[in-house]
């Protein structure tokens, strides 16, 4: 009877203890738990909490204003930028005093430096070079249309060809400057510029920008890529051959289509592949530097065999079904690309 | 009832609240505006150029996504958004304006919602001065422009009203239907130099 009664005292005594410890494991489980929720509150707060709009802080830039500069001189210049009026503008009544232009110019330079900054934030990249801010009454009699325009240089150095880019110029008339949306679209194209990308990667990239960062819902996306696919008498996908804003003779109906299928394309990557997918392109493109090689511009082939390695799948059979005229590439085919514009190169020196 | 005359005591006891009043008014009076919220590190805006501390660069109010400013018949507001690094009590909000003329500020709760705080009909001063009591506490402000002093201009200079004649093949000309032509957007955003945010300093002066 007595070791019965020792028995249950044992056992009682285990349960107990089984019972305390089950009561802290749940009561830091429970602390885990709680604190796990508080986390993912704060962080739907969080997000709450970013606007849906371009939210910019200001700068510390220097920013210098010579108001009456010399002929061809810029007006206003800051660390990333100058700044210049066009002649078309002198009589228009907002700017046709040097004080009212300087003013100006200040206004633009702080608020494109803050954009600056805010681009590199996000790309992770800037150009070298200062960008050369243009404004214009109209440009190429136009009052619709922004471009920006990176010049190359190729140096040949020891059989080898390394591109650069020596100067960007962006070209605003005074109405389009106005649109934040398309200063973010040029700011875009200032800064990937460097890759030469095809124009429809170029372009999509920049709406991408442009509608997505700035709310800007100019050029808004097709809700069917097959559907609204278009191609040319010789079956290709109508954005190869798109020669980018000079391309007057497309007209205005396929230009548009143009921007919103590009955008479409780059939006849905983005979407499947993950927010960093243009990121992670970017950083394999400065890995091995074969963008700095290639004369002219980039082959859709080329960014497909990027876009490939990014995604960690082949795209090709993607972009065919969309009638890109492509092919896959290895890293060797490009290689032996550069080798042969080399080649060809040569020949003509 | 106390008599001061034949109780001293007392009246010292009377001086006591008369004192109190008067260090409570003192505190009042030298509560001083904090800094300004809108110049803390990390704050941000829809224009940089209204938080720059600099009243010389002017900033502007955007027309919203999908916002119809070339539609004849709608009048979305502009907008301009302040956001703080973190959660303020805002008493007083300073609006250096050059066109504003109709507005609404609006402050952002917790849970990320807008909550109109205050409503203007119409103004005809640069410098806007609001104060609230109680304070909106907050890490975002909204203003939303209804009128500006520069939309008239801007519907004139992008609204054209033109008879749209018909070329016939033999070279003769019919007179065609009137048709509106819009060249650019028919309102103006508001130009806006500085929105200033203020508490109280946190420390007193007394």
């Amino acid at each position: 009877m007595k070791t019965k009664i020792q028995t249950y005292s044992f056992n009682n005594t285990i349960i107990t203890n089984i019972l305390v410890l089950v009561s802290i494991c749940l009561l830091f489980n429970g602390c885990a738990a709680l604190q796990e929720a508080q986390q993912r509150r704060d962080q739907r707060l969080k997000e709450r909490r970013n606007t849906d709009q371009l939210l910019l802080k200001r700068t510390d830039a220097t920013i210098t204003i010579h108001p009456k500069p010399l002929k061809g001189a810029p007006l206003g210049e800051s660390d990333h930028y100058t700044f210049t009026f066009a002649d078309d503008l002198h009589h228009h009544e907002d700017f046709d005093d040097a004080e009212k232009r300087s003013a100006f110019a200040r206004s633009a330079l702080t608020y494109m430096e803050s954009l600056y900054s805010a681009m590199y934030d996000i790309f992770g990249f800037k150009p070298k070079q200062k960008i050369h801010i243009k404004l214009h009454h109209l440009l190429n009699g136009s009052r619709n249309r922004a471009q920006t325009t990176s010049s190359s240089g190729y140096i040949f150095r020891n059989g080898e060809i390394t591109k650069n880019i020596t100067d960007i110029e962006m070209d605003f008339p005074l109405s389009m400057y106005q649109s934040h949306g398309t200063r973010v679209h040029e700011l875009t194209h200032a800064f990937t510029n460097i890759y030469a990308f095809p124009v429809w990667f170029s372009e999509g990239i920049a709406v991408l920008m442009q509608t997505e960062y700035a709310n800007d819902n100019s050029h808004p996306k097709f809700d069917d890529l097959d559907q609204n696919l278009r191609v040319n008498q010789n079956g290709i996908n109508m954005l190869e051959g798109w020669r980018g804003h000079g391309d007057h003779h497309a007209g205005p109906n396929i230009t548009q289509w143009r921007y919103r299928y590009a955008y479409t394309i780059v939006t849905e990557l983005r979407k499947f592949y993950g927010k960093d997918f243009y990121l992670r392109v970017f950083e394999l493109m400065d890995e091995d530097l074969l963008y700095k090689k290639i004369f002219g511009r980039m082959s859709t082939s080329i960014v497909v065999y990027y876009f490939s390695k990014a995604a960690g799948e082949d795209l090709v059979p993607f972009f065919k079904k969309l009638q890109f005229d492509i092919r896959k590439l290895e890293k060797e085919d490009i290689l032996q690309q550069i080798e042969k514009q080399k080649e060809m190169i040569r020949r003509q020196q | 009832m106390i008599d001061a005359k034949q109780n001293p005591r007392a009246r010292y006891e009377l001086l006591i609240p008369i004192f109190a009043l008067v260090l409570i008014s003192a505190c009042a009076v030298g509560q001083q505006w904090s800094e300004n919220y809108a110049l803390l590190d990390g704050a941000k805006s829809t224009d940089p150029l209204i938080i720059d501390g600099d009243y010389t660069t002017i900033g502007q109010t955007q027309f919203g996504f999908n916002s119809r400013i070339y539609n004849l018949d709608n009048h979305p507001p502009s907008e301009a958004v302040v956001l703080l690094p973190e959660e303020k009590k805002i008493y007083r909000v300073v609006i250096n304006t050059t066109n504003m003329q109709e507005f609404k500020l609006m402050a952002r709760n917790k849970d990320g919602k807008w909550k109109e705080i205050y409503d203007q009909r119409s103004n005809k001063n640069k410098k806007i001065d609001v104060r609230f009591n109680p304070p909106a506490t907050t890490d975002a402000i909204k203003l939303i422009v209804h009128k500006t002093s520069d939309d008239a201009a801007q519907k004139r200079k992008n609204l054209k009203v033109e008879r749209e004649n018909h070329v016939a093949p033999d070279g003769t000309v019919r007179r065609g239907q009137m048709v509106y032509k819009i060249l650019g957007p028919l309102k103006a955003p508001a130009k806006i130099a500085e929105i200033e945010l203020y508490g109280f300093a946190e420390k007193s002066t007394n």
